[in-house]
């Protein structure tokens, strides 16, 4: 940490010295640990370790960015000569700020890996597919372990320390038999001990009995409007891909946001509260600062249905004279609601449980069109055989405010905890 | 040089293992000037030193953030201790790997790192050019994205070579909106392999192109949504090329064949129309460069094309080492790594579809009706051989005639059935190689294809 701290000092006032009168430098450091799977068998162990360098500058109201992985004195001083080169010949606007001085020390999670512990966790999951659910193949799976230090300034005076480490598992498996297989799907966990075997964290097994159930589908045919049940891991998804239309920097600042002028009014149902919060206890590693240096705190994007804040920075906010979002992170934690899920799809005539989404970015205006993967017909509130070729369409800002209903039950996966959303008027389609 | 921190390295190879060695070095500048403001100006440079070592069936893999030749001794170290650690574990062992072919290729040529300004400036003219001629248009994005990967590879068993692969893009997006205030919006990627002042001289030199642009984006502002179903569609040869690597590629790279992909009850058996011939070109393609050239992979093994759909018939996977050996196939240079940190994965190159014999104008005329599709934002292969592209231009066509743009869509079909009804094949070639494909890691890949007529499930109202 010794050198991280004179690195991230030198870094800052090596731009400063170069003309800076806005500058960050952030010194840090990576180790990583990681099994990776196929087919039941382990086939590598990886170890890496990294270093990074990112810088800062504005100059005039003029901004330019740096990334090194080098901490090598000589590098860091030509790099903070680079940025401000960079920003010198870049374009003024005073838009660009920073966050005022404030310190803090960050520990998370745990930052020495238990390599014996990882690979025994490693194999049993392994064991425990094979022998639970004999019909699936694990196309890929890695576990690993990540141990971070990072030393943050500001040139107001900013100064953040973190320390810390994860443990993540990703798998990525299908179902099969004879010559049939299912969809791939994916699945992923982050956590911060191996008390518990993996298979009982997140959504694993519910991936796994599904990937079973989906070798044999059914062509769905012609077009009808239904109800969609999103899972939980296919609802993040969905609700990044919405962020990312209506309440991001870009489509403020260029004006194109169905929400621009919808901030602390009705944009979805009442029974929507949809925070970001990295500060949950429930999720591993969660955003302590931001790249301007406000250390970060929890907020409701949506508040029982009501806008109450976009995803700003603080440049987005400086140029759209709106509010900057308390943090930078994608954390998202959406209220659960008051209906097991079997109640939520027994009052749907026909419909779709819909596991994974794949589809081209949705336009402008938030209409979206892509293939159902992973996904189950409901019919006069039952859930039935899997469907292949089956598209669905609508539009996200309008399926927040079609909402049927929210599960009471919530899956957590250390990134983001979710329940199930169905929505009603959506265009569902086959051959 | 590269090369000069892996001297003398292969004397701490492990005798009896194979071992790679690999120092690299990535480099990327952006610029993004989003409605006139510079939104981003970056540049990053991604180095260090990796190995891997390959005993009795295990892999290890070590890096470091350093250029020395002590980082790549202690990387060579680590690597045998992790393969060590894997196979002391192991409940199986695997002999070694076939031998491959050995030599040297020399270096290639270096490129012009241009300096940030140029890119600010570049993106500044255009820009203003673009506001200057479109002041109708409701937002405008331009995006100047360079990256290159550079690696100096040793190994044990195999080829020792210095790659250099570096590729200058630029991004223009245009928005508009419909005259009921839907927006719209059409964007285009320009440029190839090369530094970024080989690939363009001045904003003005794109006016044709943005003017032809402008004009798709008007056509937009009257588009109509598209009937969803099985409609018969012409595919323009970037849209084939999206076919080629997310329908079919994907699909036979033998580790997701390994992995239960669809493809592997396929091999040897019809998989498309006998017009459909389908290859991943390594470094030449019908007389040319490919866009994006392999000429040796990161296991050392030297790179040549790998067909795999020949007249309609699935011919052939994509292997690494281990697959090759058992699939009993002989790689061809598939397996690349995109950072220095990262182990090499099967991955495609340039992968296409063969032109055929067939004339466009001819075969939009064909089409009593249907659709002429001819631009993607996105793509997504399965195991089930079914794929799904995002599509952000396109036309009607009625009674053989093109007719009114179409609202953006998705169209989706399974590959191997898709394939048996393409019934007429273009004799134009076209590539692409912006963007990154997506596995484990990113990495830049080509992929191109003549026009296409065939039959695909379309997304809509």
């Amino acid at each position: 940490m010794k050198n991280l701290q004179e690195k991230s000092a030198l870094a800052l006032q090596a731009l400063i010295q170069n003309g800076a009168t806005m500058a960050t430098a952030k010194a840090g450091q990576t180790s990583l640990n990681e099994l990776n799977a196929a087919q039941g068998e382990i086939t590598l162990y990886r170890s890496t370790q990294d270093k990074q360098l990112s810088l800062s500058a504005v100059i005039k109201g003029k901004r330019g960015t740096l990334a090194l992985n080098s901490l090598e004195e000589d590098a860091v001083l030509s790099s903070a000569a680079d940025c401000a080169l960079s920003a010198l010949n870049s374009q003024e606007d005073e838009a660009w700020g920073l966050a005022p001085k404030a310190e803090a020390d960050f520990d998370q999670g745990c930052f020495t890996p238990d390599m014996d512990k990882l690979l025994m966790r490693t194999v049993e999951l392994m064991d425990t597919i094979r022998e639970e659910y004999p019909k699936v193949v694990v196309e890929e799976m890695t576990t690993s372990h990540t141990a971070f230090e990072s030393v943050y300034r500001n040139s107001n005076g900013a100064c953040f320390t973190s320390k810390g480490g994860a443990y993540a598992v990703s798998l990525m498996i299908s179902g099969h038999e004879g010559e049939k297989t299912s969809s791939f799907n994916a699945a992923a966990l982050s956590l911060t001990d191996l008390e518990r075997p993996f298979i009982e964290a997140g959504a694993l097994r519910r991936v796994l009995r599904d990937a079973e159930k989906q070798i044999h589908t059914r062509r769905l045919q012609g077009k009808f409007t239904g109800s969609v049940v999103f899972t939980p891991d296919c609802l993040s998804d969905i609700l990044r891909e919405l962020i990312s239309n209506y309440a991001s920097d870009g489509v403020l600042i260029d004006g194109t946001s169905r929400w621009k002028d919808a901030l602390h009014t009705r944009v979805a149902d009442p029974r929507i509260t949809l925070s970001v919060s990295p500060l949950d206890s429930r999720l591993t590693l969660g955003e302590r600062y931001t790249s301007e240096g406000f250390v970060s705190e929890d907020y409701r994007l949506i508040d029982h249905g009501v806008l109450n804040s976009f995803m700003l920075s603080l440049y987005g906010a400086n140029k759209t004279s709106k509010p900057r979002a308390l943090n930078s992170a994608s954390s998202l934690v959406m209220e659960a609601g008051d209906q097991p899920l079997k109640d939520l799809i027994s009052g749907i005539e026909r419909g779709l449980l819909v596991g994974r989404y794949s589809g081209g970015a949705a336009n402008a205006n938030g209409e979206f069109s892509g293939v159902a993967k992973n996904s189950f017909l409901i019919e006069n509130g039952q859930v039935k055989e899997a469907v292949s070729e089956a598209m669905i369409q609508g539009n996200l800002a309008l399926m927040l405010q079609n909402l049927r209903g929210l599960s009471l039950e919530t899956e957590c996966d250390g990134s983001n905890v979710l329940p199930y959303m169905a929505v009603d008027g959506i265009t569902i389609s086959g051959q | 040089m590269l090369q000069d921190y892996l001297y003398g390295a292969q004397k701490l190879f492990v005798p009896g293992a194979h071992s790679e060695l690999r120092a690299q070095c990535n480099l990327t500048r952006r610029v993004t000037l989003l409605q006139g403001n510079l939104v981003a100006n970056q540049r990053s440079q991604i180095q260090g030193v990796s190995a891997r070592v390959y005993d009795k069936g295990s892999y290890g893999f070590a890096s470091l953030a350093e250029l020395s030749a002590e980082a790549a001794g202690k990387a060579i170290q680590k690597a045998g201790d992790n393969a060590r650690f894997l196979s002391g574990h192991s409940r199986a062992h695997k002999p070694a790997l076939p031998p491959l072919a050995k030599g040297i290729l020399p270096p290639q040529k270096d490129f012009l790192d241009v300096p940030q300004k140029r890119y600010i400036d570049f993106a500044k003219g255009l820009d203003d050019l673009i506001a200057r001629k479109y002041p109708g248009l409701q937002s405008r994005a331009v995006v100047i994205s360079f990256d290159s990967m550079e690696k100096e590879l040793l190994t044990s068993d195999g080829y020792a070579a210095h790659s250099l692969q570096p590729r200058a893009y630029l991004y223009v997006f245009l928005n508009g909106e419909t005259q009921d205030g839907m927006p719209i919006e059409i964007f285009k990627a320009f440029g190839g392999s090369g530094s970024f002042d080989r690939r363009f001289t001045s904003p003005e030199a794109l006016s044709e192109e943005l003017e032809m642009l402008y004009k798709r984006l008007l056509d937009k502002q009257q588009a109509v949504e598209l009937k969803a179903g099985l409609k018969t569609c012409i595919l323009t040869g970037e849209l084939a090329g999206m076919l080629a690597h997310e329908a079919v590629g994907h699909t036979v790279e033998a580790d997701l064949v390994f992995g239960g992909s669809v493809a592997g009850h396929c091999l040897n058996k019809a998989v498309a129309s006998p017009l459909v011939s389908m290859t991943d070109f390594a470094s030449r393609a019908f007389g040319a460069e490919t866009p994006l050239p392999v000429y040796v992979d990161d296991e050392g093994v030297l790179a040549q094309d790998q067909p795999l759909i020949e007249n309609g018939i699935l011919t052939g996977y994509m292997v690494n080492r281990v697959l090759g050996r058992h699939y009993g196939m002989e790689p061809k240079g598939n397996a690349r790594a995109f950072l220095f940190n990262d182990e090499p994965l099967i991955r495609m190159r340039n992968t296409a579809i063969l032109p055929g014999k067939d004339h466009l104008q001819e075969m939009i005329a064909s089409v009593e009706d249907g659709y002429y599709l001819m631009a993607s934002n996105n793509g997504q292969a399965d195991t089930t051989g079914e794929f799904m592209f995002g599509i952000t231009l396109g036309y009607e066509i009625v009674k053989g005639k093109l007719g009114r743009a179409l609202h953006d869509t998705t169209i989706s079909g399974v590959a191997f059935e898709m394939l048996k009804t393409v019934d007429r094949v273009s004799d134009t070639m076209d590539w692409v190689s912006s963007g990154f494909c997506g596995k484990k890691q990113p990495m830049p890949v080509g992929m191109g294809g003549p026009a296409l007529r065939c039959q695909l499930m379309v997304g809509g109202k």
